[in-house]
């Protein structure tokens, strides 16, 4: 177990390395000027060479590579164009709250969807797994902009339960964290589903029953363990996209998390900004991934790592 | 020396539509006390002021900085921490006396060594990113005592005073300057009405009342700016109270908000000019005809009414009437048939253009690029609308001459001096050619540069005031633009706020004066 672990770590390297070429690539052909943006329509040619010369953006394209490269190597992520504050900082102001709100909202896709999806599978065919069914093709449906601004219409504008939108308190979470959950849950209710209605027809489960065990005990001790496989895998790509992806709950609560960071760095090309969030994301992904491969172990003891 | 106390536009405002200020329905008496809550629309870039280039950082600066000489609501320049000025004869040397017992916000005085601090700065090695506002125009500040500073000019400047108005004329803590260096961008200390107390990035941005502020005790205990991009969420935050104050509201979202008695909705006009440029270098833009053409085809007041719901104004050539030194001038009418007799005239009945708009970055840019393209149709010109993110746009627009196949594009200009030369020289002098300048149309003509520069060394306010007008009406005769309109700056507020200011520069701030309703 120890040695795959390291062995997964270790794969963290080439990883991030891939993602600094994919996104430094990706940012130098997408057109437009960091200084032009930063200084405004107003700015004379005089500040666009020295916001350049400053972030090193007169540099050859490889060099301004390299020299990340190298300072990124060393831990430093360098400066925002925008800002001109270290990108560790801005994105240690970031990550908490995105962390928080990730977290929170797989709790809720947790509750909703794992439910709806054992109660469908365990009721096929019945009005209860039609509407988990019909619930969730809203869910992934709905777009995000729309039930935000929905929900804050609702519980915000008309009972005052909520603030609509900002930071600051646990209360502000609370919308932004179920319409996130809501759309994720969505997408587990569905695997829940299909993976539920696969054991249940298995020999064991048919074992279980046989044997006298009360249904409540065959679904949840026999038939869910087993089945949590692939939803484990859905929620571990589900974490890891909220880390990074969940700008548009982000930008529609006004939560300054890390997906706006990123999405507001590439319409300013701050190109270190950019950068230094995609590492951060990729390199959380990969742990979160890491740990759903340990959680099969705990779910599925035949699952060794060796 | 001749006084010239408060410059006053006021007689070129009479001429204009009556302004719809907010009007108070009763003379209340202020409520001390409260946090007012604004929702803005992006975050500061720095709070330096020397180095801030954004109107959300301005307006944040604004409340906790304080010019030699302010802006009042009207655009009128007005006694800051100077009390008065004067000038020579040869407009080259300007003397301001300062007011006494002036605090910053570290306790430290502001005096004529913090006035000289200022110009040393933007004059020195440092060089913050707004100091090319006063270098090319300031020689060197002295001290005559405490509370006099005098300034000598490299050449006469007509705007002097206006560039001493600019939000970068804040003048800044010496000692707060040293102590943080680069950091002052996060620690700012002015002596303004609002003292810093934190700034939390992507987020919101905290002041606290400055009681020692020399203008009387602000009633407002805090304001906290708070950055919400969303346009639809800042309209959410109003209704339900998270928010006092708001900007940039949806023009489809007014009606709405405006029948609702718990708001108030402010429109008021700005010092922004929103026009369409054309590439002069490109056949057969190089025709004064065919430019004419194309600005006779346009139906300003049917957008202005159909569009903008009368959120905006038709402005005749290339200055907004709130730009100091905009002058009256009849512009072009909606004459189709004209139109398509000059196009005649110029041999090309019928033409086929590339017309550019961004898309979000002006109030109904790209719907305003829609209107103009059917009113070309109706002349007989077919344009192609495209559209390009606007970091993107900034970059396709500013391409050299020889790099470039741009013909008609968009764009937005509001001088962030308030006056019409920064209206015109940085867009149509024949020095300014994109990519160095911001002549992104390649307009050149002798005659403007003359009446330009004439207004950039006028050493009187008359003679200025008489060069802009010369230069204006010879912008609307060569047409390099398609002239277009002034868009309303849109600000919501709880019925329970009062005396918001909001600067026609699109900025919104809080005074001293500022109240809230408990």
């Amino acid at each position: 177990m120890i040695a795959y672990i390291t062995r997964r770590l270790l794969l963290i390297a080439p990883v991030l390395l891939g993602v600094s070429i994919g996104s430094f690539a990706l940012l130098q052909l997408v057109p437009g000027d960091p200084a032009m943006i930063l200084a405004g329509q107003e700015a004379t040619e005089e500040v666009l060479t020295r916001i350049r010369h400053e972030h090193g953006l007169d540099q050859p394209v490889a060099i301004q590579f390299l020299v990340y490269l190298r300072n990124a190597v060393g831990g430093n992520l360098g400066i925002s164009i925008q800002s001109r504050q270290p990108v560790a900082t801005l994105i240690a102001q970031r990550f908490p709250f995105t962390l928080r709100l990730a977290f929170l909202a797989i709790l809720v896709s947790a509750a909703l969807g794992v439910v709806a999806g054992i109660v469908a599978a365990t009721r096929r065919n019945s009005m209860l797994d039609l509407a988990a069914l019909l619930g969730s093709l809203v869910g992934i449906s709905l777009p995000i902009f729309w039930l935000g601004l929905l929900m804050m219409l609702v519980f915000s504008v008309r009972l005052q339960w909520f603030p609509a939108g900002g930071s600051g308190t646990a209360t502000h979470l609370v919308l932004p964290a179920l319409v996130l959950g809501a759309s994720s849950s969505a997408v587990i209710a569905r695997m829940t589903r299909a993976s539920m209605l696969e054991v249940l027809r298995q020999d064991y489960v048919r074992t279980a029953r046989a044997k006298g065990l009360r249904e409540q005990i065959v679904i949840y001790r026999h038939a869910l363990k087993n089945a949590m496989i692939p939803i484990l895998t859905v929620f571990g790509l589900e974490f890891g996209y909220n880390l990074g992806g969940a700008v548009l709950t982000e930008t529609v609560f006004s939560l300054p998390g890390l997906g706006r960071l990123i999405v507001e760095g590439i319409f300013a090309r701050d190109y270190p900004v950019v950068q230094g969030a995609m590492l951060v994301v990729a390199t959380t992904f990969v742990l979160v991934n890491l740990l759903t491969d340990i959680a099969y172990a705990f779910f599925d003891p035949r699952i060794r790592y060796e | 020396m001749r006084r010239v106390v408060g410059l006053s536009l006021s007689a070129m405002l009479l001429g204009s539509a009556a302004l719809p200020m907010a009007v108070p329905t009763a003379a209340q008496q202020a409520v001390r006390g409260g946090t007012l809550t604004f929702a803005t629309g992006a975050d500061p870039d720095s709070l330096d002021p020397q180095n801030t280039q954004s109107n959300p950082g301005e307006q944040v600066n604004r409340m906790m900085h304080e010019n030699l000489i302010r802006f009042n609501a009207k655009m009128q320049l007005e006694p800051g921490l100077a009390e008065s000025w004067s000038v020579s004869k040869d407009g080259l040397t300007w003397t301001f006396k300062l007011r006494k017992g002036v605090k910053f916000h570290d306790g430290t005085a502001f005096d004529a060594k913090a006035v000289k601090y200022f110009f040393d700065r933007v004059l020195g090695d440092e060089k913050p990113f707004k100091a090319s506002l006063y270098t090319p125009v300031v020689q060197a500040a002295e001290v005559v005592d405490d509370a006099t500073v005098r300034v000598r000019l490299k050449q006469p400047f007509g705007a002097f005073l206006f560039i001493m108005a600019h939000s970068a004329g804040a003048i800044v803590s010496p000692a707060a300057h040293q102590k943080w260096g680069k950091d002052l961008a996060l620690h700012p200390v002015g002596t303004g009405p609002f003292k810093f107390v934190e700034w939390v990035k992507g987020d919101h941005v905290t002041m606290e009342r400055n009681d020692a502020y020399w203008g009387g005790r602000p009633n407002l205990d805090r304001v906290l700016v708070k950055t919400v991009r969303e346009d639809q969420s800042r309209v959410l935050m109003l209704e339900s109270g998270d928010a006092d104050l708001i900007v940039n509201i949806p023009t489809e979202e007014i009606p709405r908000l405006k029948k609702d008695p718990r708001f108030t909705i402010e429109s008021s006009p700005t010092a922004r000019a929103l026009f369409i440029v054309i590439n002069v270098k490109k056949k057969p833009f190089d025709d004064v005809r065919v430019r004419q053409a194309l600005n006779y085809a346009v139906n300003r007041d049917a957008i202005v009414k159909e569009l903008f719901q009368n959120n905006a104004q038709v402005i005749p050539g290339p200055v907004s009437p709130l730009q100091n030194g905009y002058a009256q001038l009849s512009g072009y009418a909606h004459d189709p048939k004209k139109a398509r007799e000059l196009l005649a005239q110029a041999g090309k009945p019928s033409l086929r253009v590339k017309l550019w708009s961004p898309k979000g970055r002006f109030v109904k840019d790209y719907e305003l690029a829609q209107a103009v393209q059917q009113d070309l149709a109706a002349v007989g010109v077919e344009a192609t609308l495209s559209t390009l993110e606007w970091g993107a746009y900034l970059a396709a627009t500013k391409a050299p001459v020889d790099q470039t196949d741009r013909e008609l594009f968009l764009l937005g200009w509001s001088p962030s001096t308030g006056e019409a030369r920064w209206g015109t020289f940085p867009l149509l002098h024949s020095s300014q050619f994109a990519p160095k300048g911001d002549n992104r149309g390649f307009f050149a003509s002798r005659a403007l540069d003359e009446a330009i520069d004439k207004a950039t060394l006028a050493t009187t306010d008359p003679a200025r005031l008489g060069a802009l007008r010369e230069a204006q009406q010879i912008a609307i005769n060569e047409a390099p633009y398609i002239f277009l309109i002034s868009p309303n700056m849109i600000v919501g507020t709880s019925k329970k706020v009062r005396d918001v200011v909001n600067l026609p520069l699109e900025l919104t701030y809080l005074t001293e004066k500022s109240w809230k309703e408990k």
